[in-house]
């Protein structure tokens, strides 16, 4: 029965989008000439709002109340599954996820819609054709070869073996089902991961929609970046909060005690984010100076394309081998639709932006659109490096048959020394005017800082490490954040001065007037401790293995450790094996910690799980090499500081949505120029 | 106009420059991976020396613990290599377990210093009878 309604809804989504893109485009082109024609656009982004609204509920419908009929639930959920990881089983596998996409475009879909009311140009109404497109794409995808309700017709009694497209089919369903991988159920982080991510993903969609708009009907100007600037920043939030917490889960859930390891999927994340933020950069210098108007155009078209890439990486199988991207249809359709939106764009781009963009000439390098530009540079290299390295294997078996793996080495030697570049770009960058730099001005502005990243640098090198890039990194990071600070303290306390008020409520005042350019300050702010955290951890970890009997105590890290007793539990899937660690500083008992390792079935490889405690210093990270009747083997690592870069993540993200706030500021200026006109 | 001419020839240089390092270390910095079989009859265009990676099972009974390494022999079904592990023993290290390995080749044994469990993306239980997938 779910089957059916879950479809139905599906098929009307599908059926609005067509409906959407039809309509959109005639009332586009209507528009663009002047006509004065209305057409109903309502009724279909009501469709795909509905059908998504109402697909997503019945999906989890059937995970909450055990409905095992569906395939999906057959194959992916367990009564045994707890609140919340029930609801979040809706997606943690393919179907599922393309559900969740359906969703968050829809909601894109009827802000847009939103947008052409309030404004009923053309700009939005071609958007709105284009977010249409998109739809059909995906609610296709849906009905086709990524079908979430299919139903089963062959179960045993743990899982559904067979199913088919067709909901009056027969139906065998299982009486449980084998549950969403464990990994998943661990820890809340990865509950949450997935839509944060999606919301990143898709929202790339709105300004690329705006952006084919403003090129297919030859609309100038940056109108169409100003419209879209709150969305982008919205989706580019988002996307920082999805990586920052899938990196933070992996450190927390995966037992080998990183966050990172240059993987395709987690690629897959980076690349759009590394390009959406040079669009963020690029499109102030479009709205301020008119310049890089074709460059906004490929930067929106490339962040749309690698997020089709990214889909099409994570979830073909084409990472496992590229041979068995072909096993299902959906990573062909995936790739073809990646290249439909290349060719089209690249296209229209190619033979249309002569007439939408102008270039003003750059005064000069030295200048804030200069270090804009560098910052383009810097970034689009880091993407196309990462693009590489992720591409590369796959090629190359495609074309040879070999099998290869990239693996850190490439990535370090190229974007450790593009990281620099861009903090260096970004201190210098912020405190540079616009047009023509002063050098005095600027080199008064940095002098401070830059003595007070050096002096860090000297201390860091006396008191603590000798290692290059830890120093290197605090110079940095000392150096982009003294720069901020400093430069927020000299304007406050010039305004004090001039209006007798105390440097607090200056401070305050010169934040609120420029509110776009302090956010971005604060994700700068948050990206200096990002690299701080990533210097710390990578290059200050120690690693000890220990051997230990019930009661042994050994010291590591300024605790001491003792081994109490190994302890084991079983779970509806999985027995789980563990030690009893208690901690202790200064005697006093710190914790308890119990690194573990999970086994499932008659399957000799076991899961381990590590046990983490947090502190100011930095984490204790234990995990589980072997455990038998005599003792244990121990691996006992340290993450020095490790929540600088958790704390970074958070104030990159902050940042972000600090900054899709200054279009109140605007319009309120707007109204009371409306008001005063 | 000199001002823009050389910013774009900057600009150029740097992609250039990333080009040739992200060129080099593609060449240097790319892992072969192989399973025993493939290794054995490719032993001659690996050198000793030479890193690759060595995918397979590590055949029940065949960890021994040396002060120094570990060794253990990793299998394919269709030939076995033996494997000496000079780094840390991955989590759970057991017999029966698809492991990879990192290294290279010395003599008849296969010389590793680095090693990780290879899990498949399913983490459920496997079906009877069900080979582990490449």
């Amino acid at each position: 029965m779910l089957a059916f309604v879950g479809l139905a809804a599906l098929l009307a989504s599908l059926v609005g989008a067509g409906w959407l893109a039809v309509v959109g485009a005639k009332a586009a082109v209507a528009s663009k000439r002047g006509e004065a024609a209305t057409f109903d656009l309502r009724t279909p982004t009501l469709m795909i709002v509905g059908g998504a609204v109402a697909s997503m509920a019945v999906l989890e419908a059937a995970l909450i109340f055990d409905d095992f009929s569906l395939a999906y639930v057959g194959t992916n959920h367990a009564r045994a599954t707890p609140f919340p990881f029930n609801i979040a089983t809706a997606w943690s596998a393919l179907e599922g996820s393309i559900v969740l996409w359906g969703l968050v475009l829809a909601t894109f879909t009827w802000l847009v819609w939103r947008d052409h009311e309030r404004r009923r140009d053309t700009l939005s109404a071609g958007a709105l054709a284009v977010m249409g497109l998109v739809g059909i794409f995906f609610f296709g995808l849906m009905l086709t070869v990524a079908n979430p309700f299919e139903v089963c017709i062959e179960a045993v009694a743990d899982r559904c073996l067979a199913s088919s497209p067709w909901p009056w089919s027969p139906i065998q369903a299982p009486a449980d089902g084998p549950g969403p991988n464990p990994l998943l159920q661990n820890h809340i982080l990865m509950a949450v991961h997935p839509p944060l991510l999606y919301i990143g993903y898709v929202g790339l969609t709105t300004p690329f929609a705006y952006a084919i708009s403003a090129l297919a009907l030859t609309l100038p100007g940056p109108e169409w970046l100003r419209r879209t600037r709150r969305w982008t920043l919205v989706a580019w939030s988002f996307l920082t909060l999805g990586i920052l917490f899938g990196g933070w889960w992996a450190y927390e859930v995966l037992s080998w005690g990183g966050y990172w390891a240059w993987d395709p999927v987690e690629n897959a994340s980076l690349m759009p984010w590394l390009v959406a933020t040079a669009f963020i950069h690029s499109s102030l210098v479009q709205q301020r100076r008119g310049m890089l108007q074709a460059w906004n155009f490929v930067l929106v078209i490339s962040a749309f394309a690698l997020t089709i890439l990214g889909t099409f990486l994570t979830r073909s199988g084409t990472i496992t081998s590229v041979h068995s991207f072909t096993q299902s249809a959906i990573g062909p359709v995936l790739l073809g639709f990646l290249v439909l939106v290349l060719a089209g764009s690249f296209a229209l781009f190619a033979t249309r932006s002569h007439l939408v963009a102008s270039a003003p000439r750059l005064d000069s390098f030295w200048s804030r659109e200069g270090s804009f530009l560098a910052n383009n540079l810097i970034l689009t290299v880091f993407a196309l490096v990462v693009l590489v390295g992720t591409i590369y294997p796959l090629v190359l078996e495609a074309f040879t048959g070999t099998q290869v793996g990239v693996g850190k080495p490439f990535y370090n030697r190229l974007t450790v020394p593009l990281s620099f570049a861009l903090l260096l770009t970004m201190g210098l960058g912020s405190v540079t005017p616009w047009r023509h730099a002063s050098g005095p001005l600027v080199w008064s502005r940095i002098r401070g800082p830059l003595q007070a990243g050096l002096a860090a640098g000297l201390v860091t090198a006396v008191v603590g490490t000798r290692i290059g890039w830890v120093v290197v990194a605090v110079v940095a990071s000392v150096f982009v954040i003294g720069v901020i600070v400093r430069h927020l303290f000299e304007l406050a306390s010039r305004r004090s001065r001039a209006t007798r008020r105390g440097l607090f409520a200056e401070v305050l005042h010169v934040l609120r007037g420029d509110q776009g350019y302090w956010a971005g300050q604060v994700s700068h702010v948050g990206v200096a401790l990002v690299a701080l955290g990533l210097a710390f951890t990578a290059n200050l970890s120690v690693h000890e293995t220990f051997d230990l009997a019930p009661g042994e105590t050994f010291d590591f890290a300024g605790y001491e450790m003792t081994y109490r007793a190994p302890f084991q539990r079983t779970e509806p899937s999985r027995t789980v094996v563990g030690a009893n660690i208690e901690v202790r500083s200064d005697g006093q008992l710190v914790g308890e910690l119990q690194p573990r390792a999970n086994h499932f079935g008659s399957d000799p490889t076991g899961i381990p799980s590590p046990a983490v405690l947090s502190g100011w210093g930095g984490d204790v990270y234990l995990m589980l090499i072997n455990i038998d009747n005599t003792g244990i083997r121990l691996e006992a690592n340290t993450s020095p500081f490790i929540w600088v870069l958790w704390l970074g993540g958070l104030v990159v993200a902050a940042g972000g949505f600090w900054a899709t706030q200054v279009r109140r500021a605007e319009r309120k200026a707007e109204a009371l120029e409306a008001a005063n006109a | 106009m000199t001002h823009r001419r050389f910013v774009l020839i900057g600009a150029v240089g740097v992609v250039a420059l990333v080009v040739v390092l992200m060129v080099n270390s593609l060449s240097s910095g790319v892992t072969y991976y192989l399973y025993p079989s493939e290794a054995v009859a490719q032993r001659e265009q690996f050198a000793d020396g030479t890193r690759f990676r060595l995918a397979g099972t590590v055949m029940e009974g065949s960890i021994v613990e040396s002060g120094s390494a570990t060794s253990f022999v990793v299998s394919d079904g269709a030939a076995e290599i033996p494997v000496d592990l000079m780094g840390r023993v991955p989590p759970l290290f057991a017999d029966g377990v698809p492991v990879l390995v990192e290294g290279t080749w010395d003599g008849e044994r296969f010389t590793a210093d680095e090693a990780v469990i290879r899990h498949d993306e399913n983490y459920s239980i496997p079906e009877e009878g069900g080979a582990f997938e490449s």
